[in-house]
């Protein structure tokens, strides 16, 4: 066989892109051609392999090796190819009589000893490889228990070329199927700590079960980050499809999680750069930025006025669409950025603008300055807005002590079904994502709960944002274990929405 | 004791000569005063011929009006509101005997609860666009803040002002010379239907009323009775604004003034009022803000009126939590569920609502209560 067609991947923004890496060993002078839009770490990779391939017991062919890897027109960069181009050297050359690689992907860097490295974006790469219909896929170990949970591919782990060889020929592969890593008990903070804050911490459930964006304002030490942080904790486990779909993301970036079934939490200091937040693309090489980080999860903006203000204003797309888009000229596309926001805000600059103000030393143009950097879009997209206040030593020694992450998050996944049973054949599964059209036209509270809303929009001048309440009230029924708000749950929805806080509606 | 029956004749009667009275006549307001509305109505249909005044609206009275005059106000998509009815704005007794037998309202809103909160933003239909702009951003501002803006619907000034209110999401009332079917001018159609679909619009004339000259001279007094301060934007030195800023002078609510160019005369009207000492001076809607609030605190003319927002909307528990806020000063969410003996969540919810109830206010202190009506000097 002069010609070996072998499947390998490439990263291509945050997603795998199947490559067919084709082999020719034809005569001439000895020498290696890469072709197809390889970028130095793929070009280097003859180099690699050629050593690879000598430390084991092979030859290389003393010919012209020309390798192809289409389609032609995808840039490919990673050390990842190395793995099917010395599998593709060694069937083209007749060293691998009869193995059938017709349905297997190969991911992996190798070393001038033939160990095979792990590489960037390999759960990435193999969903990329079962979406191109392969049934197996064979990687580094510290890979394989990256992708061992995903159904659909076998996963086939090899310690060095030589073990890629053996299984070609047949052998066995047991001793290196991978053990998938058993699920680590919740880690995180857990609820139960929080002293004081019972109505924050009724909140953080309505935003667990609702999906709501939530802004947490108060003096430095409040509990704020604590707070934010037990966020994650309440959120359901994600999907097996989303729960790919995250680490895919995460592969690519080259971050492991401890379990990948529980949503991502990401808290950039506010310092980060727009790029840092939003994503960047250095040559074709995507870096996904904390947005696309924290996609089904819970994105954390601590002292958010702090922000660059291009960091808040890029956002807003995400917060939109659920999407953010790159346009860099090496790469442009869309970024998957469908986080749930929690932004926590000082009062002031100073962060001392609390009881009677006295300790605030800031000037009343940088207090309104630094309450409008939040204001207009961005604010308008939150629905729980809280303002916290450091709880007396009278109230601490009153708590009861609150249930803890497992037991909040056992009712948020009930208000979850509830919630996504009435939404069902419908495009979003949140009551945070009710279109405002449909809102007030499909649904509406149950009498009292509309008497209620209706008499405070005919009487009072200040109703703000009624929708952010209907949907808050949907989520608190929900809770409740109710089928329709009623006139408790829209009055529980007002006082979720930050009565004072001076944030337009 | 005037009984059931009688408050329902006496407003019948009032409404009765809303159409057949020219507004503003002291003379019947003095009569109605003195012996009631049913009573003055049979004297003036019963006195023989005295004066051509008395005896044109006895021929109006003869003539005007229909059988159910709230049946026809509902046609028109209006409420009548009379001294009699809950939504009676009782500023208006300021006018002494002036003061209107019945308005027709058109529009969701309660016209009392806006009104106690409102200032009136009046100009000339001549305005420049440094005056347009003024009265557009100012009645922003003012709406934002959740004053109702007050105007006459009329070019320049006046529309602007209604305009900058319902862009900001504020509401605004349009106080119109002819009937509430009857939008003038006619190019403001659609800004006054819009005012009547997001505040009100109000008038004293009934509806199909067309507008007469001496019908906006007391539709501004109307205006100025009915808000809490008189801004005047932009004003020639003789001009229906400046009738509309003696008005509320006469009545001893603030007047504001807006300072122009020297050069223009458009501005005139204003700086004389300054320069006369009948007008403060003001740069900024902060300006005004604080004016208001003044008067706010400043405006005791009698006892404390009752608190015009009816506590029956309110669930038990709510009445608890309101009851459990201080006269004065302000109270954390915590304390105050305390205070009230119920759990943190319920005092939030309760606070929500009332919150949005306009019952208490909330800044970085903690809760206090939200007072509509005029506090004494000494409270």
């Amino acid at each position: 066989m002069a010609l070996a067609k072998v499947h390998g991947v490439v990263v291509w923004g945050v997603s795998g892109a199947l490559v067919r890496v084709e082999v020719d060993v034809s005569s001439g002078l000895p020498s290696v051609g890469v072709i197809g839009l390889p970028d130095t770490s793929v070009s280097e990779s003859r180099w690699r392999v050629r050593s690879a391939v000598a430390s084991i017991d092979a030859t290389w062919p003393n010919q012209r090796v020309t390798i192809s890897l289409s389609p032609a027109e995808v840039p490919k960069n990673g050390a990842g190819l190395d793995l099917p181009i010395a599998v593709g050297v060694l069937l083209a050359s007749d060293q691998l009589p009869g193995a059938d690689v017709s349905a297997t992907t190969f991911i992996g860097e190798l070393g001038l000893d033939g160990r095979l490295r792990p590489t960037r974006g390999a759960m990435a790469g193999a969903l990329a490889a079962r979406a191109g219909g392969l049934d197996r896929i064979i990687v580094a170990p510290q890979n394989a228990s990256e992708i061992a949970r995903l159904p659909g591919i076998a996963v086939v782990s090899a310690r060095d070329l030589a073990g890629v060889v053996a299984i070609l020929r047949g052998a066995d592969p047991g001793e290196n199927v991978p053990v998938p890593p058993e699920r680590e008990a919740l880690e995180g903070p857990d609820l139960c700590d929080v002293r004081g804050h019972d109505h924050a911490r009724f909140a953080l459930a309505v935003a667990a079960a609702g999906g709501h964006h939530m802004a947490l304002v108060g003096p430095p030490g409040v509990g704020k980050t604590m707070l934010a942080e037990r966020l994650p904790g309440l959120l359901p486990d994600l999907d097996d499809e989303t729960a790919v779909e995250v680490a895919a993301i995460h592969s690519v970036a080259g971050l492991t999680r401890p379990d990948v079934t529980r949503p991502p939490y990401r808290a950039p200091h506010h310092s980060a750069s727009s790029a840092a937040l939003l994503g960047a693309a250095q040559g074709h090489r995507v870096r996904p930025g904390a947005v696309t980080l924290a996609h089904r999860g819970v994105l954390f903006l601590d002292e958010a006025p702090e922000f660059s203000r291009p960091s808040l204003e890029g956002l807003r797309q995400p917060l939109e669409s659920g999407q953010v888009s790159l346009h860099r000229s090496g790469w442009a596309g869309l970024l998957p950025a469908a986080f749930q926001l929690v932004l926590a805000a000082n009062p002031c600059p100073c962060g001392q603008r609390t009881g009677n103000g006295a300790g605030c030393s800031c000037p009343a143009q940088a207090v309104r300055r630094y309450a409008s950097r939040l204001s207009g879009p961005l604010v308008d997209r939150i629905d729980i807005r809280m303002w916290l206040t450091q709880p007396s030593g009278a109230e601490l020694a009153a708590q009861q002590g609150g249930d803890d992450s497992a037991t909040v998050r056992a009712r948020v996944v009930q208000a979850r079904a509830r919630a996504s049973h009435r939404f069902a054949g419908l495009p979003w599964a949140t009551n945070a994502a009710i279109p405002a059209g449909r809102l007030r036209r499909d649904w509406r509270p149950s009498s009292g709960g509309a008497d209620l809303l209706a008499d405070l929009e005919r009487r009072a001048v200040n109703l703000r944002g009624p929708d952010r309440v209907l949907r808050m009230a949907w989520t608190v029924a929900d809770l409740a274990g109710r089928d329709r708000p009623g006139r408790d749950d829209v009055a529980v929805a007002l006082g979720l929405r930050g009565a004072g806080l001076g944030w337009p509606a | 004791m005037a009984g059931v029956s009688d408050g329902v004749a006496e407003r019948r009667a009032l409404i009765r000569l809303a159409h057949g009275v020219e507004p503003g006549d002291a003379r019947i307001g003095r009569l109605v005063a003195e012996s009631g509305a049913v009573a003055a109505l049979a004297r003036l249909r019963d006195t023989g011929r005295g004066s051509v005044h008395l005896d044109g609206i006895r021929a109006r009275l003869a003539s005007a009006g229909p059988d159910d005059p709230d049946a026809r106000a509902t046609e028109v998509g209006a409420a009548i509101v009379t001294r009699l009815d809950r939504d009676w704005p009782s500023q208006l007794d300021d006018l002494g005997h002036q003061a209107p037998f019945a308005l027709w309202v058109s529009g969701a809103a309660s016209l009392r609860l806006l009104a106690l909160r409102s200032v009136a933003v009046v100009g000339a239909r001549a305005c420049t666009a440094y005056g347009e702009e003024v009265a557009r951003s100012w009645s922003a501002e003012l709406g934002g803040e959740r004053w109702s803006v007050l105007s006459g619907g009329a070019y320049g000034i006046d529309a602007a002002a209604h305009r900058g209110a319902l862009a900001a999401g504020g509401t605004t009332i349009c106080v119109l010379a002819g009937g509430v079917d009857m939008p003038y001018p006619r190019a403001h159609d659609a800004l006054i239907a819009r005012i009547a679909d997001e505040g009100l619009v109000v008038s004293e004339s009934p509806p199909g009323e067309s507008v007469r000259r001496q019908r906006f001279l007391s539709r501004n007094r109307l205006i100025a009775a009915l808000s809490r301060a008189t801004l005047v934007v932009e004003a020639a030195a003789r001009s229906g604004t400046i009738a509309t800023a003696r008005a509320a002078a006469a009545m001893n609510r603030p007047v504001l003034a807006v300072p122009g160019p020297v050069t223009s005369p458009a501005s005139a009207g204003c700086h004389r009022m300054i320069r006369d000492g009948d007008a403060l001076l003001v740069e900024s809607p902060g300006d005004v803000l604080d004016l208001l609030d003044l008067s706010h605190a400043s405006h005791s003319h009698g006892p404390v009126a009752p608190d015009p927002r009816p506590r029956d909307g309110l669930a038990a528990r709510e009445r608890t939590v309101l009851d459990a806020v201080p006269s004065r000063g302000t109270v954390t969410a915590e304390a105050l569920a305390a205070a009230a003996a119920v759990p943190i969540q319920e005092a939030w919810a309760a606070l929500g609502v009332l919150e949005a109830g306009g019952w208490v206010l909330a800044d970085a202190e903690g809760w206090r209560l939200a007072r509509l009506t005029p506090r004494r000097r000494d409270a």
